[in-house]
């Protein structure tokens, strides 16, 4: 087994795990030229501290492990690759500072992040202004990209992943009338919206939806009005904690219904929080380990054997973003912030977990399309789904 | 449409949800009797407890009960370090420095537990048998009847301990009259010391059940927590323990009937506004006995009795000149723009900070809602700009006016309010701003949020970062800054001064308090708006969760940091709040727990502030 040294850098600003590890590396990677030279950097400005530090710390997993693999196969651009993770908290006061300090530092050719809508959203016209690239890789909001023609997004378009949940749940799963709850969020309500829609075209009614704050833990109520609508199956639009959560609770109030979840409860944590409460939940993700795809076997393979745990959803999107914005920079030939910006209409099937071969439109500057297998948990597992055997209930 | 059983199990879920929040309560309400305290720490003291039974269950295998023993034991010497290190040697400042203390302590806690075991939630199973029973359509568990059985017996054993034990007795004879206690020889050190193991070995032991409860535990949970716990106790009556578990349970009936007749995204308001309705209506909460006048804000015991630092005149304008002149001064340097955005930034809260020390410092009202101020003036200006086209200056300033006037609104109700009962009503009405945005979509377009806010323009160029709105900022923080310093020394200063040092003799020498409260909340109502709407113009997209909580917090900090009620102690504060936290980046994760400590140290070798109080 050829170990990865742990990243060296973890607490310092410039992470240059990547070049340790190409030195570390001998065997096939051997084979690229060793990177030299100073390294090509990107910024990251995401929450390592504060209410969403948990998301901080997986993109960071995704990062790292992204790097080991293109700088072991001789970076970009004959250099190595490396990142510089500022905290912004998700605040966006936090994040415009940053935004002026990135734009600031010539040495960054490309900018990932942040995490939430408004600390994202408000350094955008910064970064629009000096001309360098966000990569917001996890903002679905709608008006994201409508930010400037250097606002980019690989994250999940909602118009491309919630009708192929609804296509889940109504043709697959034979739902009628479905009950959906979802985050209060701008991703929650617009996925929401997507999803309402696309069931009423499938012949489904939504008998019930209601909207919960992120930092809900008590559902009981809101179970009891979803029961009250008599639906016969629940749509959860959820992140993995909150899912499980309403897994969990939805027995304790009597409701034994079918579950279906959409991607994002995608995570090794929503069978660790969801315990026994989550078998029979289906979901359709775009990440799924045992993909037989070579992007997604070599990217599990070396999650497994660098971090010793299964990689969820949030990292595929971190470790995505890495390979796409290096891909740009190759396509750009230089670090030259505007050459970084037009090859991003020119980058054609750049291999991705999350995508396949993930192809940006030139004109929403997002990700076409979107993959997607279907799941249930079974005995505490996830496992493909045919959709033949019978969706058991949430029991 | 919702029939009789669906009314009752929502009265019984209700009746579940208040259970677990009783158990927070509890401890809460002992502290906040005994020591006179919103025990902002009691949050994070659960956190730590959660952990203490994840690690012992996780790493030695323990059996429920030992792992229940290990927690107490714990989170109790936990508590007792809180009182020790961080409370007891502020017992001599100012009643405003514990409060503070126990929101640093707070920082450095979760800090802690994050850097220790990580940020992601964890497991926490549930051994008790899997058994339910069936009420009405829903389930009660085991785990259910342990929660309330350990809140109910821990309310039996503290009401017979604070009735028939000695130690009791001088508890609550230190929670009645300190000095007094101390007279008659309590050891009230001791006391204290007690109220804070046994509270903390609640609050640590709530951590573990409820932690339990949910399967989920996370170094995040504490702010909601102490949130839904204050609640609850105001409710009750604070310092009555039977009274906080009732509380509780009024409140997650009040929940569970709201989000029953409104649905989900109301469930937060209605707890919010019962807890106003409440300290409107009888703000000594249901049970708790009408006292004599609390022994605060007497002369200076609420803010810090000092006198402002003195420097020489020609300071100010230098100061001023300097600050003027930086952005030639940083161009030749790379991260002259970050610098500039940084202390544009610092700027904008030097607003916030310039409109809490009016209200806060000089009228004595100490408001936790501040960032409900920034999100009323950022919608209202983005608003306006956006459905009315109007420019955006005027925009800013009507957004102003308009969080002046509806600031004023809101916080009519709570004006009769004294003490801790202003920040819990003003923590509140922050807290009702942010679910009112959420839920008000055909005007605040809900979750969405709204984007695409416009710049700030100066003859068609727009001044959305950079030396031009570096010096919009700073102009509007000079131009405030003088009107309030020339405020200050008018007959108004002195009224609100007086209505903060005493306000019966204020009343008695024919000062009516509400007035000059609402004067006061008025012109810093305008500080903070027009702070929110250029926030807005320069994020060009806000939601609910723009301004969070924190800010409010933060807020407070400036404000003590600089000196309660001094105008340039104020901007100071904001430039190293915003600036210090920038400059520990090298720290990465460490940095909030910096910020933390460094709290602690201003709480404790100069809680009057960098300048002093006015």
């Amino acid at each position: 087994m050829i170990k990865t040294p742990a990243s060296p850098a973890r607490r310092r600003v410039v992470f240059a795990a990547g070049l340790l590890a190409s030195l570390a590396l001998p065997g096939i990677e051997a084979l690229a030229a060793a990177p030299s030279g100073e390294p090509v950097l990107f910024g990251v400005s995401g929450p390592l501290t504060g209410p969403n530090a948990q998301y901080g710390a997986q993109w960071k997993a995704g990062f790292d492990l992204a790097l080991d693999e293109i700088n072991a196969a001789g970076g970009v651009l004959g250099r190595p690759l490396a990142y510089v993770f500022e905290d912004s908290q998700s605040d966006p006061r936090q994040a415009v500072g940053i935004a002026q300090k990135f734009v600031n530092d010539r040495r960054i050719a490309i900018e990932l992040g942040d995490f939430s809508s408004p600390a994202s959203m408000a350094a955008t016209p910064i970064y629009q202004r000096a001309g360098l690239v966000q990569l917001g890789f996890t903002n679905s909001h709608p008006d994201f990209t409508k930010g400037g023609d250097f606002a980019w997004s690989p994250s999940i378009s909602q118009a491309d992943a919630q009708p192929l949940l609804a296509d889940l749940a109504i043709k697959t799963a034979g739902l009628k009338r479905i009950a959906v709850l979802h985050l209060n969020t701008d991703w929650g309500r617009t996925s929401k919206d997507v999803f309402v829609k696309a069931a009423a075209e499938r012949g489904a009614t939504v008998v019930a939806a209601e909207g919960y704050q992120a930092d809900e833990k008590d559902f009981r109520s809101t179970l009891v009005r979803i029961r009250d609508a008599k639906p016969d199956g629940l749509v959860l639009i959820s992140y993995y904690a909150d899912g499980a959560l309403i897994a969990g609770q939805a027995r304790t109030v009597g409701l034994q219904l079918p579950l279906v979840a959409s991607g994002s409860v995608y995570s090794p944590k929503f069978l660790e929080l969801g315990g026994d409460a989550v078998n029979g939940v289906v979901t359709n993700t775009t990440f799924f380990p045992e993909d037989p795809q070579p992007e997604v076997q070599t990217f599990v393979r070396q999650f497994r054997s660098k971090y010793n745990r299964e990689p969820d959803a949030f990292n595929a999107y971190a470790y995505d973003a890495v390979q796409i914005a290096a891909a740009a920079i190759r396509t750009a030939g230089s670090t030259d912030r505007k050459a970084v910006r037009d090859a991003f209409y020119r980058i054609k099937d750049v291999p991705s977990v999350v995508f396949g071969k993930a192809n940006f439109d030139p004109n929403t500057r997002r990700v076409i399309g979107v993959k997607s297998v279907n799941l249930i948990i079974n005995h505490g597992k996830w496992v493909v789904w045919d959709g033949k055997k019978a969706l058991a209930a949430a029991k | 449409m919702t029939s009789w059983t669906s009314w009752l199990d929502h009265t019984f879920n209700g009746l579940i949800i208040g259970n677990v929040y009783a158990l927070m309560a509890v401890g809460l309400a002992l502290i906040f009797g005994v020591s006179n305290l919103i025990n902002f720490a009691h949050g994070s003291v659960y956190t730590v407890g959660a952990f203490i039974g994840w690690a012992a269950v996780t790493y030695l295998g323990t059996p429920l009960p030992v792992t229940i023993g290990l927690v107490l034991l714990g989170s109790a010497l936990l508590g007792m370090a809180i009182e020790r290190l961080g409370l007891r040697p502020l017992a001599q400042s100012v009643r405003i420095a514990p409060l503070l203390a126990t929101i640093g302590i707070s920082f450095l806690l979760d800090q802690v537990v994050q850097l220790l075991v990580g940020p992601d939630p964890r497991a926490l199973p549930n051994p008790l048998p899997g058994w339910r029973i069936q009420v009405g359509t829903g389930t009660i568990g085991a785990l259910d009847l342990l929660i309330a059985g350990i809140g109910l017996l821990s309310a039996a054993i503290l009401y017979g301990f604070l009735r028939f034990t000695q130690l009791g007795w001088a508890v609550r004879a230190t929670a009645q009259d300190r000095e007094a206690a101390l007279q008659m020889g309590v050891n009230i050190h001791a006391v204290n010391q007690t109220v804070f193991a046994i509270a903390s070995a609640l609050g640590g032991l709530s951590g573990l059940l409820v932690g339990m409860y949910y399967n989920n535990i996370s170094p995040a949970m504490s702010f909601q927590a102490t949130l839904k716990g204050v609640v609850a106790v105001v409710i009750g009556g604070v310092g009555h323990v039977p009274g906080a578990i009732v509380g509780s349970l009024l409140l997650g009936l009040t929940e569970s009937w709201g989000v029953a007749l409104f649905g989900t995204p109301y469930r937060n308001l209605f707890a919010f506004v019962l807890l106003i309705a409440v300290l409107v209506w009888k703000p000594e909460g249901l049970f708790g006995r009408r006292r004599s006048l609390p022994p605060e804000p007497l002369t200076g015991t609420f803010v810090a009795p000092s006198r402002p630092l003195q420097l020489p005149r020609w300071v100010w304008p230098a100061v001023i000149v300097l600050l003027g002149v930086l952005p030639w001064l940083l161009q030749p340097f790379e991260q002259g723009s970050y610098v500039l955005i940084t202390l544009s930034n610092a700027w904008l809260y030097a607003l916030l900070g310039l409109s809490l020390t009016l209200v806060a410092g000089t009228t004595g009202q100490i408001s936790l809602g501040h960032a409900g101020l920034l999100t009323l003036g950022a919608y209202a200006s983005a608003l306006l700009a956006l459905n009315f086209q109007l420019p955006v200056g005027l925009a800013i300033v009507l957004a102003g006016l308009l969080t002046s006037v509806l600031g004023t609104a809101l916080v009519l109700p709570a004006l009769r309010l004294r003490g801790h009962y202003v920040s819990i009503a003003t923590l509140g009405l922050g807290e009702i701003v942010a679910l009112v945005v959420l839920n008000w979509e055909s005007v605040t377009r809900g979750p969405i949020g709204v984007s695409g806010i416009p710049p700030l323009t100066w003859a068609g160029q727009p001044l959305d970062s950079g030396p031009g709105f570096y010096w919009l900022t700073l102009g509007a923080v000079l131009v405030v800054a003088g009107l309030q310093t020339r405020l200050l020394r008018t007959h108004l200063g002195r009224a609100f001064r007086a209505v903060r040092e005493d306000d019966v003799a204020a009343r008695s020498y024919g000062v009516s308090p509400n007035r000059y409260k609402a004067l006061a909340f008025a012109f810093g109502g305008f500080a903070a708006g027009i702070a929110g709407a250029t926030s807005a113009h320069l994020f060009s997209y806000i939601n609910h969760e723009t301004f969070t909580s924190q800010i409010s917090v933060l807020a407070l900090t400036i404000v003590i940091l600089g000196g309660m009620g001094h105008v340039a102690g104020a901007v100071l504060g904001a430039v190293l709040l915003v600036g210090l936290p920038e400059l520990f980046r090298v720290a990465v994760e460490y940095r909030v727990l910096i910020y933390g400590v460094t709290l602690l140290l201003l709480v404790r070798f100069r809680p009057q502030g960098l300048l002093g109080t006015v």
